[in-house]
């Protein structure tokens, strides 16, 4: 049983890399040892602490559902120190991780309801496994309807365009909304921040549970247009990023009042924020 | 509870074969400074102190500690964990300081995780405390619970009386010592130095300066995260340095990061980090939860006075007084406290 | 010492009543008898909280950047060696003259509050401080003490250069001789005489007690650098970890950083939590300065340009 007590990453070698955009990469990785993936139990919404040995560490959140495989999908944006270097490495090369650490999404509470996703630019990535989720031949069932809007600045920052464009439409009852802010010639779909767009889709709060990850400024925009759609506070669920070292809540670092991120987070309903201060 | 005697001739003799048997960590005096540290032999140890500049809390949270060390080629990765911690007695640290690592036992064992290398000091270490002979005007335990010849958290406690300490053994681990050395424990009758104690903790608790009420603080800090009170002092007198964090024997903050030894090789290392600083908070993309000194002060003291109460059921402070004494501005926890009462009061 | 604090307070309370300025930073009683801390005063009610007398060790001129893009002006009160820190952030464009209003107060000397701290009863109330030329009589409510100032005073105070403020809108109360109890580089060239291992060896002892809380930096008037090199993450020159490698570094950097500017005001000898004696190295340099280049005390003039900072054609060359 993997100890995820430890402070010590496990190795992981990198088995695909796909560049999502200019400066982001999706890394697939699976443990060099295959006992720690089958014992490894990662939930939606959980995150990782991926380990460049010399850099340090980052939490990144795992992206991809455990209902696609005995693997993990991270998706890194370039931003520092060691995310440059992890941008620099190869197939077949290893970097170490710990983890699942943080809670999940209550995809418990969910089941029998409609999930509208909304995801921004890269912040796609931490409830694009709770998409794969529900989404799943397991799982599927359990859910209603699947919408998924997501804006980028431009269709060059956009990622996953795979899933956004191929699969998840083709998947039942799923509905796929996807803009940029700006028009670009070579786009024929919608033009507009996310918000705005999410105001026109006018989605219904009936049976409804809306998951939102973006930038702090997209969130501070769009949590208002789902409060005047009807939607009320233990129905919208968000989930935040914060610096983090230790993700064991320990160093103290993460905390929001008196929770850390680390360990009652990220994943955080709207409700839930309203009783924390607004320091995040 | 049982209790033994050692006579103050016998100390020297007791530490001398402590510090055989074990890592032995006692208060030392360099120039004019009190800290805890390894001693080899009985006479290094400085006993005539109140408290000392920095507290005894590193003997279980290092002020830097190696995780791993490891070899890493991009191609192949290697850790090799450090050795688990040696045996140790802790001798001389004060009650309000061993009840600091009372409040930090469920940071590190009681989350959802564990932490081997806390866990591992603290399973083998012998903490001796020793009762205070006198109060400070910075000292304030009393506030929180405790009290300078309060045992909680301790091995074994000696209290300084006369010609002799009188010795209250507190758990098994304090019975293994008291057994394994009996040749330095009197098992003389200890009924007339328990009454002695008594005496001495009263005198005691009557000479505390600092008057502090926590009446109605903590129902203050639940109930508003924006008072108007941290737009003023204490966070426009205050520097920003780590002082108050580093002395603080309840603080726990902690950065991680790698120090390479060569071109594959390299260190991961943990050590005190302070939410004092700016950057303790900085995200990778510029953005900072908490980006001025009003942010930070607030942070804190609401962490000594709430957060670590919800999470822990423990108070994140001792009233050691390190803090007020050290902070090169003078800011006051007490103060701060009691200001904290008179707007609860008002309001 | 009564009188001084009545006058500051007045003055202060003039400005603020005349709008003169927004806010007057100045000495308030600490929580201890023998303490003051740092008080921010914003309407004349408020004035009644600042006091004057030889507890007031705090450089106060550094507060002044935090105000230096607010809308109004600020006064702050300073002794002499302050002052020189005043002259030292306008030389250094950290602050703008226009802005700020100097209350200089001549200053006989500052005492250690731990050492006065330690033979007055603890409970006692402080009544009043009186300066006897050679020592202060602190006179409580539980009794007089008389404490000599050779044996009680922060240990800058005994090599005092200036005693009054060298720049002042406003100077209360009088001018004061310099007077001096022990020569000013005594314990440099005490160092000095050491051997290249045992000087090692005694900065090696001090370094190793440091706890890296930047105690020094911060309370430094000088040191005013936006992202200090010492918390660069790309590339980390030192980590946050103690060890007497790093700590040297950040020792030795730091008072090269500041040569030619630090105005040897000594706080941060006094805040440092481990007694390490930093100012001493700042003081080798301003030996140096003065032996090298006849070079004044950084600061005890406006518009010296900084000994390191400046050069002219006429200098002499002799390692070129």
């Amino acid at each position: 049983m993997p100890n995820p007590t430890a402070l010590t990453p496990y190795p992981v070698t990198i088995t695909k890399i796909v560049d999502e955009t200019s400066d982001v990469k999706t890394f697939t990785v699976e443990f060099d040892d295959p006992e720690i993936m089958e014992n490894f139990g990662n939930k939606p919404g959980q995150v990782c602490m991926l380990s460049v040995f010399g850099e340090g560490e980052s939490t990144i959140s795992i992206t991809s559902s455990p209902t696609r495989g005995k693997f993990l999908e991270f998706t890194v944006k370039r931003v520092g120190r060691l995310t440059e270097v992890l941008h620099q490495m190869e197939v077949g090369q290893k970097f170490g991780v710990r983890g699942p650490y943080g809670n999940w999404f209550p995809y418990e509470a969910m089941k029998g309801k409609d999930l509208f996703f909304v995801g921004g630019g890269f912040a796609l990535a931490p409830i694009r496994s709770l998409i794969d989720f529900a989404l799943s031949d397991q799982y599927r069932s359990d859910y209603g309807r699947v919408e998924v809007l997501y804006g980028a600045r431009s269709v060059d920052d956009m990622c996953f365009k795979g899933d956004l464009a191929e699969r998840w439409p083709k998947l039942h009852n799923t509905g796929i909304y996807t803009t940029i802010d700006r028009p670009q010639d070579d786009w024929k779909g919608h033009v507009g921040f996310v918000p705005n767009y999410v105001e026109e889709v006018a989605p219904s709060p009936k049976n409804k549970v809306a998951i939102i990850a973006g930038p702090p400024i997209m969130i501070k925009f769009t949590l208002p247009v789902f409060a005047k759609l009807g939607f009320k506070d233990e129905q919208i669920i968000t989930t935040l990023e914060m610096r983090m070292k230790c993700c064991l809540g320990k160093c103290g670092r993460c905390n929001i009042g008196s929770k850390f991120v680390c360990v009652d987070g990220p994943v955080f309903s709207q409700a839930e924020l309203k009783g924390m201060p607004k320091e995040y | 509870m049982k209790a033994k005697i050692v006579n103050k001739g016998q100390l020297s003799g007791l530490l001398d074969k402590l510090a055989k048997d074990y890592d032995l960590v006692a208060p030392v005096k360099e120039e004019t400074i009190t800290l805890f540290k390894k001693i080899s032999s009985a006479q290094d140890a400085f006993l005539d102190y109140t408290n000392s500049d920095v507290s005894p809390k590193g003997c279980f949270l290092p002020q830097s500690e190696k995780i791993f060390s490891y070899t890493y080629t991009g191609d192949s990765l290697e850790i090799v964990k450090p050795e688990s911690a040696k045996k140790t007695v802790l001798f001389g640290a004060r009650p309000c300081d061993i009840k600091a690592i009372t409040t930090l036992d469920p940071v590190f064992e009681g989350e959802k995780f564990g932490d081997e290398f806390y866990s591992s000091k603290r399973e083998n270490t012998v903490i001796i405390g020793l009762s205070c002979s006198k109060v400070l005007s910075t000292c304030f335990c009393y506030a929180f619970g405790g009290g300078p010849c309060d045992g909680t958290g301790s091995d074994l406690l000696f209290t300084e009386i006369g010609d002799k300490y009188y010795v209250e053994i507190n758990t098994d681990k304090g019975q293994a010592l008291v057994d394994a050395n009996s040749q330095f424990f009197s098992s003389e009758n200890t009924d007339q130095l328990a009454k002695d104690k008594e005496e001495l903790a009263k005198k005691l608790a009557g000479e505390f300066v600092k008057k502090v009420d926590l009446t109605g603080v903590k129902e203050l800090l639940d109930s508003d995260f924006e008072l108007a009170y941290w737009d003023e002092d204490p966070y426009k007198k205050c520097i920003g340095c780590g002082t108050c964090t580093y002395v603080c024997p309840t603080c726990h903050c902690f950065d991680i990061f790698d120090f390479t030894t060569g071109d594959i090789t390299g260190d991961r290392i943990r050590c005190w980090d302070s939410c004092m600083y700016p950057e303790y908070t900085l995200m990778a993309g510029g953005h900072n939860p908490r980006p001025t000194r009003k942010e930070r002060i607030r942070n804190r003291f609401m962490h000594k006075l709430k957060y670590h109460l919800d999470r822990y059921n423990m108070v994140g402070c001792v009233g050691c007084g390190r803090c007020i004494r050290k902070c090169p501005v003078n800011i006051d926890i007490t103060k701060i406290i009691n200001d904290l009462k008179e707007v609860a009061q008002n309001a | 010492m009564m009188n001084l604090t009545k006058q500051i307070r007045e003055q202060a309370k003039k400005l603020l009543e005349e709008k003169k300025v927004d806010l007057v930073i100045g000495f308030g009683q600490g929580t201890e008898l023998a303490r003051t801390t740092p008080v921010f005063i914003d309407s004349p009610e408020g004035v009644s909280a600042l006091t004057w007398g030889p507890f007031c060790a705090n450089n106060l001129a550094k507060y002044l950047i935090d105000y230096k893009n607010a809308p109004g002006n600020v006064a702050v009160v300073v002794k002499g060696c302050d002052s020189r820190s005043v002259i030292r952030l306008l030389d250094d464009n950290q602050i703008s003259r226009d802005k700020i209003v100097v209350i200089g107060v001549p200053c006989a000397g500052q005492l250690e509050w731990q050492k006065v701290a330690d033979e007055i009863k603890p409970d006692a109330a402080l009544k009043e401080t009186v300066d006897n030329g050679d020592s202060f009589v602190v006179k409580t409510s539980t009794g007089d003490h008389t404490f000599n100032k050779k044996d009680y005073m922060l240990h800058r105070c005994l090599v005092c250069e200036n005693p009054n403020p060298v720049i002042a809108d406003f100077t209360i109360g009088e001018e004061l001789p310099v007077k001096n109890y022990a020569e000013r580089f005594a314990e440099v060239e005490e160092l000095e005489q050491l051997g290249l291992e045992e000087k090692s060896a005694y900065w090696d002892k001090q370094f190793s007690r440091c706890l890296r809380c930047y105690a020094c930096r911060n309370v430094c008037s000088v040191c005013t650098c936006a992202l200090c090199v010492f918390d660069q993450m790309k590339p980390m020159w030192v980590s946050k970890r103690t060890n007497l490698s790093e700590n040297t570094v950040f020792h030795i950097t730091r008072a090269f950083h500041v040569a030619g500017r630090c105005v040897d005001c000594g706080e941060c000898d006094r805040v440092c939590p481990m007694d390490i004696p930093i100012r001493k190295l700042n003081q080798k340099i301003h030996k140096d300065l003065k032996d090298l280049f006849d070079s004044p005390t950084p600061g005890s003039k406006q518009g010296l340009l900084s000994a390191l900072g400046e050069f002219s054609l006429g200098d002499p060359e002799e390692f070129m």
